[in-house]
């Protein structure tokens, strides 16, 4: 190591004449320095790897680059080390580019003197380090923000959480009987403690999105059920303000490729703006379907009969913290950070949200989620040498708690399932698929497997053996077995494999669709 | 029928009060501490059935606790049910894998509480039907 009074220069520069120049201009100066001259660009780079210098002092035209380029590349390479540009050019325009993208200053060669030079390389030294801590508090006070706001939206649980207690106890009349007028009261208390829990769990979910803390768990997944949930957890606010809530879903549905707490969220964040923002007697229609012509994605859409939103808005309305200026007039609530949430998870799955609207004829908010592939997915275990396997058989495997289980470790007892699962079947020509459930009470798993009806009686008697035998299973959960031949459309003679898969995975995604439909509804007529 | 006895740990006493109230409702027996060393010496002393814990409690904290349960002969098997204004995205699987048996986040609702209870308490304090077939 050098001592610290000596600059450390690292000088591009290809031409002998005024490499000996500088070289001479810093010997004549008061403070020691320490020259490394190098005549190309790329030499320069690799230098930089090996060690920092002081400040670099650049030439812009260099036999392996030349101009603006010059400098950005060097810029681009070492953000931290102060640049000062020597150049030949008296040129305003590019000076004024290289100091807007980082450059400490910009010299021409005929004006430098020893003194110039050493006070021009002593204040750009000065400025990066300031720029540098600058950008280092800026960091650590966005940490610090987004600390505090955790530590906030977390102070703030335990006042809500004795409010939510008290408030719940005179409602349930553990603390005594109380008069209808005082009920509807209470009723009106615990409709803003759970507005206010609501604005808190936001907060805290855009702090993560913030910091890149925001985490999903994608699945294989059937929207219809989570579509159907969302809307029936916001049908009572629909109600009260006599607001339609539709629902519209493509029987076409592929499966997709999500996570289902999430696109929950999304929904229920969508539905619940659309219905703030819709007049009495509007409607609120909340759609999934699938675009030919960007195959590949499902389309969610949530469609409102509001004003609708002004075009200078639309590209805003994602944005942190905005809020219409209608709605803070009018008082409705929340923080301004539902969408920005929901932008950040779409954003998580690869997938796109917008907002279409024409002013007076409401606003229709669309995302997409990636579909499944289960074509790539099969495609080992349904052909054999080139050809497709003659049958196939789709197992559905249902577990069920009988009441609501501790949440956790319903998870690994899950996992267990599906290990359990894949011990029973060949692996080479069976498939058990990702688990489906979408709620934590609940799994179904499914198998496609390579035979027919009669033989796969083998398996699901096995698969029944097994599962019956894991203990956490037995005394509280039900278990049904079901299997179904899976029925191919007929097949053109000239049909690639690759279509013949497809065909295969098209019947499959249709049965495990429709038969979680029929689950659906099933538990409803229940 | 023995009423069963659930411990609730919490230092915020104005909930603690809530909860036994709403317990006691429900038919459950209550006693009560209020930091994690009463918790561990309660436990010992009275045999719960169960344990409502917080996690941010003083003298030894929630995971404290939950380490101290695990590892006693007696006690290790007392189903603990975790009730926290923590985020459960650092806190839950950990309380998980410290054996816990169900993590909630403050404010939690109260019927899925009592319901995970009554599970947790097992066969017996279950509103078992039979799985139709």
């Amino acid at each position: 190591m050098m001592d610290q009074q000596t600059t450390q220069v690292l000088l591009i520069e290809d031409n002998p004449g005024d490499a000996d120049l500088v070289r001479l201009r810093l010997v004549e100066g008061k403070s020691p320095a320490n020259v490394n001259c190098v005549n190309r660009l790329s030499d320069g780079l690799a230098s930089l790897k090996v060690e920092t210098p002081s400040v670099i002092l650049l030439d812009l035209n260099l036999p392996d680059s030349r101009g603006a380029e010059t400098f950005r590349r060097v810029l681009e390479h070492s953000p931290n080390v102060p640049v000062v540009v020597l150049s030949g050019q008296d040129d305003e325009v590019l000076a004024m580019k290289a100091v807007h993208q980082g450059v400490q200053d910009y010299l021409l060669k005929s004006d430098i003197s020893s003194k110039h030079l050493e006070r021009a390389i002593r204040y750009a030294v000065e400025r990066q380090a300031l720029l540098r801590a600058l950008e280092i508090s800026q960091k650590q006070q966005l940490e610090f923000k987004n600390q505090f706001l955790s530590h906030v939206s977390h102070e703030l649980r335990t006042p809500l959480t004795c409010i939510h207690q008290y408030v719940t106890l005179l409602l349930d009349g553990l603390a005594g009987p109380i008069a209808p007028d005082q009920s509807d009261h209470l009723r009106t208390v615990l409709k803003s403690v759970n507005q206010l829990h609501a604005m808190i769990r936001d907060l805290l979910e855009a702090t993560r999105a913030e910091s890149g803390k925001l985490r999903i768990e994608p699945r294989c997944l059937a929207l219809g059920d989570l579509v159907r949930q969302a809307v029936a957890m916001l049908k009572p606010t629909a109600d009260e303000k006599r607001i339609g809530l539709e629902i519209g879903i493509d029987q076409r549905l592929p499966l997709v490729h999500a996570d289902p707490d999430r696109v929950l969220e999304v929904l229920i964040n969508l539905v619940d703006n659309a219905i703030k923002f819709t007049p009495p007697d509007g409607s609120v229609i909340v759609q999934a379907s699938l675009v030919d012509a960007d195959a590949g994605w499902v389309y969610l859409s949530v469609s409102d009969t509001g004003r609708g939103i002004s075009p200078e808005a639309k590209a805003l309305v994602f944005d942190r913290l905005y809020q219409d200026a209608d709605s803070v007039d009018n008082n409705r609530s929340g923080l301004g950070l539902g969408l920005f949430i929901c932008r950040e998870i779409v954003r998580l799955h690869e997938g796109r949200i917008w907002v279409s609207s024409e002013a007076g004829q409401g606003s229709t908010f669309t995302f997409t989620l990636p579909v499944y592939s289960l074509a790539k997915l099969i495609a080992p275990v349904i052909t054999d040498q080139g050809l497709l396997r003659r049958d196939f058989v789709l197992v559905r495997v249902e577990l069920t708690a009988l009441t609501s289980p501790p949440r956790g470790n319903w998870k690994e007892i899950w996992q267990q399932a599906l290990e359990t699962l894949r011990r029973c079947v060949y692996l080479d020509k069976d498939l058990v698929l990702p688990p489906m459930g979408t709620s934590g009470a609940a799994e179904t798993f499914f198998v496609v497997a390579s035979t027919d009806l009669q033989h796969s009686g083998v398996m699901t008697a096995r698969i029944r053996e097994q599962l019956e035998r894991m203990p956490d299973l037995k005394p509280k959960s039900g278990l049904t077995i079901m299997a179904a031949t899976v029925e191919l459309s007929p097949t053109a003679a000239d049909e690639s494999l690759e279509q013949q898969v497809q065909n295969v995975a098209d019947s499959v995604t249709h049965m495990i669709v429709s038969s979680m439909e029929r689950k659906q509804s099933r538990g409803r007529a229940n | 029928m023995l009423k069963p006895k659930i411990l609730v740990v919490d230092d915020d006493p104005d909930l603690v009060r809530a909860l036994r109230l709403r317990l006691r409702a429900n038919n459950f027996e209550v006693s009560t501490a209020s930091d994690g060393y009463a918790a561990i010496a309660t436990a010992q002393k009275e045999r719960p059935a169960l344990i409502i814990l917080d996690l941010g409690l003083p003298v030894g904290d929630g995971f404290v606790v939950l380490e101290r349960l695990q590892s006693s002969d007696t006690l290790s098997g007392v189903p603990v049910i975790v009730l926290s204004a923590r985020d459960p995205q650092s806190n839950e699987e950990r309380a998980l894998k410290a054996g816990a048996a169900a993590f909630f986040q403050k404010p939690a609702d109260n019927d899925e509480l009592l319901n995970v209870i009554r599970v947790s308490l097992g066969p017996g304090h279950t509103q078992h039907a039979p799985w139709p077939s």
